[in-house]
């Protein structure tokens, strides 16, 4: 690190690095263990899930995966439902964010203190109670329907509040001068300025939507809804004994990759991210 | 008069040959018995299929492939554990399947809220003749004098022996049948002296909290010492009673002595027996025919295959059953060809109800049962009686609430070293407070 | 995060003050419709829900007055649940807290190894509940899991984790801490990397040692994220339900049934609504309490 450093400091460092490096192996062998199993025929499994290089080697796991179309189908359904949420969350938070942050109004305190104490009501305080709402209304087993309940999430706008927030106000006074409507400046010079705030919400929100598990597991009783998460719960639940060890290790690997691959093309957006909202 | 009657036959042609034009529907199964479209999605004739989730998917792609009305069933799957919760919330979320599979002790939940559809009228139109049903499936099938779903099978628990290892033990009689214990004291001693011999545990079953084989196995020896776990008008129960804590103290004890591995769950549990690495396995009826074939195979250590009833261990003939059964959901949204197309598809069922029984499942129609077909099946002549012996509790509510309760509390005798009486206690309080709120005003 | 609410100063234009009240009321009325629509609403429908017999299936039986608080104060299972889910969160919390500070510390700084280790520990944060589960089912098998083989060299008998009392548990606890500990360690190393050169170039010239840096300086300086981490980690941790749900399905002896689980298979098992608003409405009065110490904790801080 340093060349100030003595020489145990450095062999000290080293051995750091190997011991991390060591535990960041071991970390992460159960996910290579999985992705081995779904390259290997299923009667192999039958006789040995041991090893980690995938000898016999096959792909009909995969081929059989593609072909029955259910879990093309539930990755499908979680890109919208992930997608719509996402976009629901990030327009709703920025807008009230911006209220709260830069607009004048009544009972703005009342109103605020209100929203924070929405912080503290559990998801399970209130999803019996939404699900019979939903069910009066007759929107169960729609996208909607698994979208809407986690839009109403004060935190976003809290953190879309913090972040405006910090903007200079000189920017938008410039603007104001211009006589451009309040909705002008905010879509103009607030929003481009606020990109990586709304990646970062983005990001967090695309996770919970897609590994949300509860709501999704009670309100999307249709095969032809069924989430990622709820779909592979469903072929778990007997497995080995009907579907084949390989087949199910290769839906858990298949129905993953959106969503690592979403996570290696923006994982310096979350830590980043993270930096700013945590920095408060 | 000439004329119309043309026009009818030409009608009907016209349907057959395009593959249901008029009238075809197309109904959703909700089912569990797993997902087996890997293995069996080809297979269009059920006698070419085994086991249940085989047999039941090419009963559908056979009816899918032959009916006249053109109609397809299209099936959804749930696990077992999380079926009725899903069935349940198909009620809320809309998506009511139009037949769906159901246990009978179940049913009396669905009924008192009018869930599902009356089918006595309808069963007469199909031609499905109730009066073919044993009377013990037509009365779990019925409440206040209709019939509310068509009984598919009459399942007990049964006592699976690997003979070869019984021989080891000398354990078989000079016929050729396995002597088994007649009472819990002479279970526990030929039990250890099983163990001593062939080295092997003398017992196997589920053990683990899921499936709760031990409470079936516990409500049996209730029935055997005369005790009716919740009393026929379904307001007490008596699991702390004295014949509850002999029945406990039992189930506790074969663990304690080591002759049953508390480890299995209920693929280990299959594993074991498959691999001879236990004497009996206590399953139901459904694994009857996948052992024997298994056997069969020579691929498992299994050879010498064999059946017989739960004995009788403390004074009476009885054993823990329950029965499959298909109900038509009640939805308002449902065509009256949609409606018909499910009466078809039972019909088709009832139909082919030998082909479900070949699964080891007791049939429940008279006329297949007295069939030489049934009678050829094998193994069937060890267990003949099981329909007269099987007990099940009485028609009421939240059956599945008190069973889970007793598998929490009766599991943790073995699991979590509870003691037999705080045990019972706890799910005697358990299972009364469900019962307060299954016996309240509405 | 500081929950504190300072109102904007005053704009000092006085001009079309009812214009500006319209135009935030535009700003803020979607949020104000899902709020009160999806969060508020519901919240009281449960609370009047739980003093009802509310059956899943059938509807409303009517008012029962606090019968379902009073059935919660006997039932051994509700009890049992929130033991279980308090015992859990006692194992995950501080466990996870320590966990992610530690993978944090080595894994800050420059280097690509280092950017390769962070990607790892995250990445299993990302994966569903179920794949979660499914992989470390797989892992803790007695037959054929990656453990046994290890414990089997070891020369003792491998244990079936998920279907022992004493075991299961744990064997959860690691399979979350292994899932979850991505945000918490993100969140120390936004931290860390938010600590002035300053103070650590001032501790080499004093030869401090590693191990006095660390309480001396770094220590402090993340205070307020300990908090953090462990606050949001109580919260959800309290909402336990995925991992016992899909291991061990509560069991075995109900002994890793969490309280979330309960509630699900009080209403939608046995149909009874009214009741498991009532366990909700305990729930949610519990994480009321953590919240309420969380925003003390945040402002003792802030007095310093």
């Amino acid at each position: 690190m340093n060349a100030t450093r003595s020489g145990w400091a450095l062999w000290g460092d080293r051995l750091l690095l190997a011991i991390t490096v060591l535990v960041a192996i071991l970390w992460f062998l159960p996910v290579l263990w999985v992705v081995t199993m779904s390259l290997k025929p299923n009667s192999e499994l039958m006789r040995s899930t041991w090893g980690f290089i995938p000898y016999p080697f096959t792909l009909q796991n995969y081929a059989d995966l593609v072909r029955l179309a259910t879990v093309p189908r539930w990755l499908t359904n979680s890109l919208i439902v992930a997608v719509g949420m996402t976009i629901l969350v990030l327009v709703v938070s920025s807008l009230a964010g911006y209220a709260f942050a830069r607009l004048q109004f009544p009972f703005k305190r009342t109103i605020f203190v209100l929203m924070i104490a929405g912080l503290m009501i559990p998801e399970q305080a209130v999803f019996l109670p939404l699900h019979q709402m939903f069910a009066d209304w007759g929107i169960h087993n729609t996208h909607a329907a698994l979208m809407l309940p986690r839009v109403a999430v004060p935190i976003g706008v809290f953190l879309m509040m913090q972040f405006f927030r910090a903007v200079p106000r000189e920017l938008e006074e410039a603007a104001e001068l211009d006589h451009a409507s309040r909705f002008t400046i905010f879509w103009k010079i607030m929003l481009p300025l606020s990109v990586p705030a709304l990646t970062t919400l983005g990001l967090f929100t695309f996770i919970h939507a897609w590994n949300d598990f509860l709501w999704p597991l009670v309100s999307a009783t249709n095969a032809n809804m069924y989430t990622v998460t709820v779909g592979l719960a469903s072929i778990q639940g007997n497995f080995a004994q009907t579907q084949g060890l390989g087949s199910i290790m290769a839906s858990a690997v298949f129905a993953s990759l959106p969503i690592v691959l979403l996570f290696l093309i923006f994982q310096r957006f979350i830590v980043a991210g993270v930096a700013m909202s945590a920095g408060k | 008069m000439h004329h119309s009657k043309a026009l009818a036959a030409l009608a009907l042609t016209t349907a057959l040959t395009a593959g249901g034009a008029a009238g075809a529907a197309e109904i959703q199964l909700m089912r569990f018995f797993g997902d087996c479209q890997n293995e069996y999605g080809n297979v269009n004739d059920a006698s070419q299929a085994n086991g249940e989730c085989g047999i039941i998917t090419a009963l559908v792609n056979q009816f899918n492939a032959t009916n006249e009305g053109g109609h397809t069933v299209v099936v959804q799957t749930a696990d077992w554990g999380a079926y009725y919760d899903l069935l349940t919330a198909t009620y809320q979320t809309g998506n009511i399947p139009d037949v769906a599979v159901m246990h009978a002790s179940v049913l009396p939940d669905f009924v008192a809220r009018d869930l599902v559809t009356p089918l006595g009228s309808l069963f007469q139109e199909a031609g499905i003749d109730t009066a073919d049903f044993v009377p013990a499936a037509l009365q779990n099938a019925s409440a206040n004098g209709e019939v509310y779903a068509l009984p598919f099978d009459l399942h007990a628990l049964l006592f699976h022996i690997n003979m070869d290892l019984m021989q080891q033990a000398g354990f078989v009689n000079e016929d050729g049948t396995v002597r088994l214990p007649t009472s819990p004291e002479e279970f526990i001693q030929m039990g250890k002296e099983f163990e001593e011999k062939t080295g092997q545990n003398y017992f196997a079953t589920e053990s683990q909290a899921n499936e709760g084989m031990m409470v079936r196995f516990f409500n049996s020896l209730m029935w055997q010492q005369g005790v009716d776990v919740i009393s026929p008008d379904g307001t007490t129960a008596s699991i702390n009673s004295p014949e509850g804590l002999k029945a406990a103290t039992f189930i506790k004890q074969i663990y304690d002595e080591g002759l049953a591995d508390p480890n299995l769950d209920a693929l280990g549990a299959d594993q074991a027996f498959l691999s001879g690495q236990a004497g009996i396995e206590l399953i139901g009826t459904w694994m009857v025919d996948n052992f024997n074939a298994q056997a069969a195979g020579g691929q498992v250590a299994l050879k010498n295959y064999a059946v017989a009833n739960v004995p009788n261990l403390f004074g009476q003939d009885a054993v823990w059953a329950d029965s499959h059964m298909w109900v038509v959901p009640k939805d308002e949204g449902r065509s009256p060809e949609e409606q018909e197309a499910a009466v078809a598809f039972l019909k088709f069922l009832n139909d082919n109800n030998f082909q479900w029984s070949r699964t080891g499942h007791l049939s429940v129609r008279q006329s297949v049962i007295d069939s030489p077909e049934f009678a050829a099946l094998p193994h069937r002549s060890s267990y003949a009686n099981t329909a007269q012996i099987a007990r099940s509790l009485p028609q009421t509510q939240n059956q599945r609430a008190i069973y889970n309760a007793m598998i929490s509390d009766i599991t943790a005798t073995w699991l979590a070293g509870a003691e037999p009486q705080a045990a019972l206690d706890s799910a005697q309080s358990q299972v009364e407070r469900i019962l307060r709120r299954s016996n309240r005003g509405g | 995060m500081t929950a504190a609410a300072r109102p904007a100063t005053r704009s000092p234009r006085g001009r079309s003050r009812s214009r500006g009240w319209l135009t935030a009321l535009l700003f803020l009325a979607p949020f104000l419709a899902v709020y009160l629509v999806l969060l508020v609403y519901p919240l009281f429908l449960g609370i009047w829900i739980s003093f009802r017999d509310w059956d899943l299936m059938a509807g409303d039986y009517g008012p029962v007055g606090l019968l379902n608080y009073q059935d919660l104060w006997t039932d051994p299972v509700f009890w049992r649940s929130t033991r279980n889910t308090l015992y859990f969160a006692l194992l995950t919390v501080p466990s996870m807290t320590i966990i992610a500070m530690l993978l944090a510390l080595a894994v800050q700084g420059p280097g690509r190894i280092r950017a390769i280790c962070r990607s790892v520990f995250f990445l299993s944060s990302v994966f569903s509940v179920t794949v979660v589960t499914l992989v470390w089912q797989m892992v803790l098998a007695p037959d054929r899991g990656l453990i046994a083989p290890i414990v089997q060299f070891l020369g003792f008998t491998p244990v079936n984790y998920l279907g022992s009392t004493t075991w299961a548990m744990p064997a959860i606890v690691v399979t979350t801490l292994w899932w979850g500990v991505g945000l918490p360690m993100a969140l120390f190393l936004a931290a860390l990397g938010s600590i002035p050169k300053e103070l650590y170039e001032a501790a080499e010239l004093d030869h401090a040692s590693r191990w006095s840096v660390f309480w001396r300086i770094t220590l402090p300086s993340i205070r307020h994220t300990v908090i953090l981490v462990i606050v949001l980690q109580i919260v959800a941790q309290f909402q336990i339900f995925g991992q016992p749900f899909l291991m061990t399905q509560g069991g075995p002896a109900n002994s890793t049934r969490s309280l979330v689980q309960y509630i699900y298979e009080t209403s939608f098992r046995d149909w009874l609504v009214g009741y498991g608003a009532a366990m909700a409405m305990v729930l949610f009065g519990m994480m009321l309490v953590f919240s309420m110490l969380q925003l003390w904790l945040g402002r003792q801080g802030d007095d310093r």
